[in-house]
């Protein structure tokens, strides 16, 4: 279980914080990004919490997304992974993988389209936005609505709901009725993908990143002990 | 059945024909190769049968933790069946290979693949989920292509114009979606031409390199098989086996900021590696670790230029005497393009040179050699090499009957030549057992060359290889090993259950190599690697975890952890001496098989170089290989290469194995005493049938 509202300590978006999340809405606004039909950032709170990853960094054994539908299904699946890397083992370094996780984005368009109001943000769990699979009827909205490939929205049948039809996204791991931490997952707890990483090619950070481009979510999480394995940190 | 799918795949080539066997009927065996070795034994009514024949099964397996978070074990897939490497019997064997083959199987919703009889055009077979399709090769002119060009051919096939990167239905509408490429297990031009150093290859480097699977595969007429799946493995406990991940993660593996044994080490705390690349002081590639699905340190690597991607083990040691890195890294992926095994390769280099460096190349008996040497280290010569060996001819397109007799792997050849048995004794022709190439130093390692020769194949099981390692880099840096020899053998035989607490296990000196002592330790190595490794497919490079520096007893997780993931992943209570005891029917059965093959205890012998000659050549390891010894009353590490072995003594070591094992000491038959022990009295029955009963 993840820490309700009541239970986190209160957080408040800081100055820092605002001029990034209204920089990068300003900024994307002037180039016509998917944002800018998104609408103001003042609309949604931003999530407390984000998730980073460094393609370089990244030994492709999808660890990650073994663990994502195992804390949330309970089962092994990589089409169930709120988490996808997608690698070509003939390809050239480092062009032949790229992870793509959800962003949370900060203008949630997502949220913002699905007609049964089952994504929101989620104030009890840190505004991260989720699926509520009690209102969602699966018309796959979200994941046309999504505007990165592969789509972060995932929609596929529900053993959990007579095999109907249900999106899933990445929460953080807010809603997983499987995870291993007695305080679980969300902005507040621990995230199965950062967890498991065996190279810490993932990260959690509760700062908002850029949202323009990939360079905000895709970061140089390399350092000296990486260097001394022999692995380029540049 | 968590952990399982429930069903195997049976695809009968000769009728063209799809069905299921339940896995529920192999249950019993676990997995991997014990599932694939009974389910030949079924279904092959002939073993003596050569690996050519059509009637020859190969059996393609999965394990419970294919596919699932269990690290260095969710990503092995084992290949078994009549082989046609091994000489002069081409036993019943096994390779295994790693990648993502066996996830992926999983996720369409097969425990394994079992192939039967032969095409009558060469064909592949394509797995989407339930469908499954045996697909005719002209029309996508898969025959002929290498590996890569094939992989990719099906890929391009399956993602259609839109390529990889979205999501995709391979099943149609009404299956799952995916992101991934499907995960293809193909032959090359080596085994569409029959030769008998020929392998099966996955991805960029993964490959089944033993056997001559595909040659066997070429004489199915069978190029490729493809699976791509989107459904699960259900989980037993999945709580469970997260946080034994986690604790593993935590308390044994590699640390980042506290960085241990990182010189090429390649064990269960090993942080990733490189690979092995040549320490030449070239420009290095950029690069990036490349682990197999589930993998907790990654013993691979994706370069910048992309050649040579995912090569590593003994696939990164061929053609070390390429002028530049450049060279050896295409050289390398050369043998994966036209699926070569590559110890052959090696050591068949090696021996083709001393011949013409000692001018033997000129005798009348053998056909002209169209290599030029004096080109040797570029590129050019070793691909023709490489073409020469796959194609059987002189790797210009040209007939050439050297070429076609290399082709049928290097003692063949030699044999034909009229000189086989002479550079066997001589060690020109470094195979020591069974037609196949030298891999560890008998002399030394003798649990390496006893248990090939007792076996079926170079073992290639590391789980004491990195001993000598550590000893050699301590000698050469004029400091301490990580381990005294006393207190590493003792956390070694702590473990080995039932045969735990004997240390004499693991002395190697020359006064009992070949004890009671050491033929426990051959019985254990046999019996741990048949069901944890073989069965369970763990990875062999990164488990067992026994001596770990992360600890401050150093013991590893080894005996706790494996247990643990089992009951996480199928939720049986099954201890690792379970997993000891299951080994030992799984060997037994094994070894019946090989019975009926023909085997004897006479066979049962080193080439005369290994009792005649101390270490001829420099193996590709270590010089003069460092090992536990109990010498004067103390335990020390020493040097135990320059020695021969003794033919009427290891004669006695065999006597000694045979007497554990409970078979005939007389012929090394199986008893039915020790079979029905086993549950195995359906196959004493069938060695009685055949005279071979012990």
């Amino acid at each position: 279980m993840a820490f309700s509202k009541k239970e986190r300590p209160p957080r408040t978006v800081s100055r820092r914080d605002f001029l990034k999340v209204a920089g990068t809405v300003i900024l994307v606004a002037g180039v016509n990004s998917p944002f800018a039909i998104a609408g103001s950032v003042t609309k949604y709170p931003p999530s407390d919490g984000y998730i980073l990853v460094d393609i370089k960094k990244c030994q492709g054994c999808v660890t990650c997304m073994l663990a994502c539908s195992l804390v949330h299904e309970g089962i092994e699946s990589l089409s169930l992974s709120r988490i996808q890397v997608v690698q070509n083992p003939f390809g050239a370094f480092p062009g032949d993988l790229t992870i793509e996780q959800c962003r949370q984005c900060v203008d949630p368009i997502c949220v913002e389209q699905c007609p049964e109001n089952a994504l929101t943000v989620n104030a009890d769990f840190g505004n991260v936005r989720m699926v509520d699979a009690s209102k969602c009827v699966g018309c796959g909205t979200c994941v046309e609505a999504c505007p990165y490939t592969p789509s972060r929205p995932i929609v596929a049948a529900d053993d959990r709901y007579e095999s109907e039809l249900k999106a899933r996204k990445c929460d953080l791991c807010a809603n997983t009725p499987y995870h291993w931490d007695q305080k679980g997952g969300g902005p507040d707890g621990k995230q199965a993908c950062v967890a498991v990483c065996p190279v810490g090619a993932i990260q959690f950070t509760r700062t908002i990143p850029v949202q323009k481009g990939d360079l905000g979510y895709k970061v140089n999480l390399r350092g000296p002990a990486w260097e001394r394995l022999g692995y380029p940190t540049t | 059945m968590n952990g399982y799918t429930g069903k195997i795949l049976m695809v009968d080539l000769t009728r063209q024909k799809i069905t299921t066997i339940p896995t529920s009927k192999y249950e019993q065996w676990m997995g991997g190769h014990g599932m694939g070795s009974a389910i030949f034994f079924d279904l092959v009514k002939d073993k003596t049968i050569d690996g050519f024949d059509p009637a020859n099964v190969v059996t393609i397996m999965t394990s419970p933790f294919s596919g699932t978070l269990v690290p260095g074990a969710s990503a092995r897939t084992e290949v078994q069946g009549i082989g046609v490497q091994s000489y002069p019997v081409g036993w019943f064997t096994r390779s295994n290979f790693g990648g993502r083959f066996s996830p992926m199987l999983k996720f369409a919703g097969w425990d394994g693949v079992v192939i039967q009889g032969k095409a009558a055009e060469p064909v592949w077979i394509d797995i989407r989920n339930e469908t499954v399709t045996i697909r005719a090769c002209k029309s996508l002119s898969l025959w002929g292509m290498d590996t890569q060009k094939c992989q990719k051919t099906i890929w391009g096939y399956m993602a259609g114009e839109s390529g990889y990167g979205d999501w995709m239905q391979p099943a149609g509408d009404t299956g799952g979606q995916t992101t991934q490429r499907p995960a293809v297990l193909a032959i090359g031009p080596a085994g569409e031409h029959l030769s008998r150093m020929a392998c099966l290859i996955h991805d960029a480097s993964s490959a089944a390199g033993q056997g001559g699977f595909g040659a066997v595969w070429g004489s199915k007429n069978l190029k490729a098989i493809s699976v791509i799946g989107t459904g699960h493995v259900k989980i037993h406990d999945p709580k469970a086996l997260i946080e034994t991940r986690l604790w593993q993660k935590k308390n044994y593996a590699f640390d980042l900021e506290n960085l241990k044994h990182i010189e090429g080490a390649w064990q269960f705390q090993s942080p990733p590696s490189t690979s092995h690349e040549r320490g030449k002081a070239e420009k290095k590639q950029g690069k990036r670790p490349k682990g197999c699905v589930g993998c907790h340190s990654g013993c691979r690597s994706i370069s910048e230029d992309g050649i040579g991607n995912e090569v590593t083990c003994i696939g990164a040691l061929f053609y070390l005497d390429a002028k530049t890195n450049d060279i050896h890294r295409k050289a390398c992926e050369l043998i994966n393009l036209y699926g070569l095994n590559a110890a052959e390769m090696i050591y068949g280099l090696v021996y083709i040179r001393l011949l013409q460096q000692n001018e033997d190349l000129e005798t009348a008996k053998i056909p002209p050699c169209p290599l030029d040497f004096s080109d040797y280290g570029s590129e050019r010569f070793i691909e023709q090499f490489v073409k020469m060996a796959a194609y059987g001819n002189d790797g210009n397109g040209n007939p050439s009957e050297f070429g076609k007799d290399v082709s049928t792997g290097f003692v063949r050849a030699a044999k034909k030549w009229g000189r086989m048995e002479k550079d066997l004794k001589s060690g020109v022709l470094h195979f020591p057992y069974w037609g196949l190439p030298i891999h560890k130093e008998p002399r030394a390692q003798v649990y390496w060359g006893y248990g090939t020769l007792l076996g079926d194949r170079d073992i290639n099981e590391h789980e004491f290889d990195w001993i000598k390692w550590d000893v050699f880099r301590a000698k050469q840096k004029n400091i301490n090993p990580e381990s005294s020899a006393k207190e590493l053998v003792k956390i070694f035989t702590d473990i080995m259950v039932p045969f735990e607490g004997d240390m004499l296990m693991m002395d190697f000196s020359e006064k009992n190599i070949y004890s009671d002592h050491m033929a426990k330790l051959v019985s254990w190595h046999r019996y741990y690697t048949r069901f944890w490794k073989q069965s369970m497919l763990f990875c062999d490079i990164r488990w067992p975890d026994i001596v770990n520096l992360h600890r401050p007893d150093k013991i590893g997780s080894t005996g706790i952890a494996e247990p643990r993931y089992l009951k996480a992943v199928t939720g049986k209570d099954f201890s690792f001496l379970d997993g000891i005891h299951l080994g030992r029917r799984i060997w037994n059965l094994d070894h019946a098989i090989w019975t009926l093959q023909g085997r004897h205890r006479d066979m049962v012998h080193f080439c005369d170089n290994v009792y005649e000659k101390k270490d001829p050549l420099s193996n590709a390891d270590v010089p003069n290989c460092h090992l536990p010894g109990f010498e004067n009353g103390e335990w020390g590490y020493h040097g135990y290469s320059k020695r021969k072995l003794d033919r009427e003594k290891f004669d006695e070591f065999k006597t000694r194995f045979y007497t554990i094992q409970g078979w005939n000491t007389d012929t090394g038959y199986p008893t039915r005493k020790t079979l029905e022990s086993v549950g195995l009295k359906y196959v004493a029955d069938e060695l009685q049938q055949k005279a071979k009963l012990g």
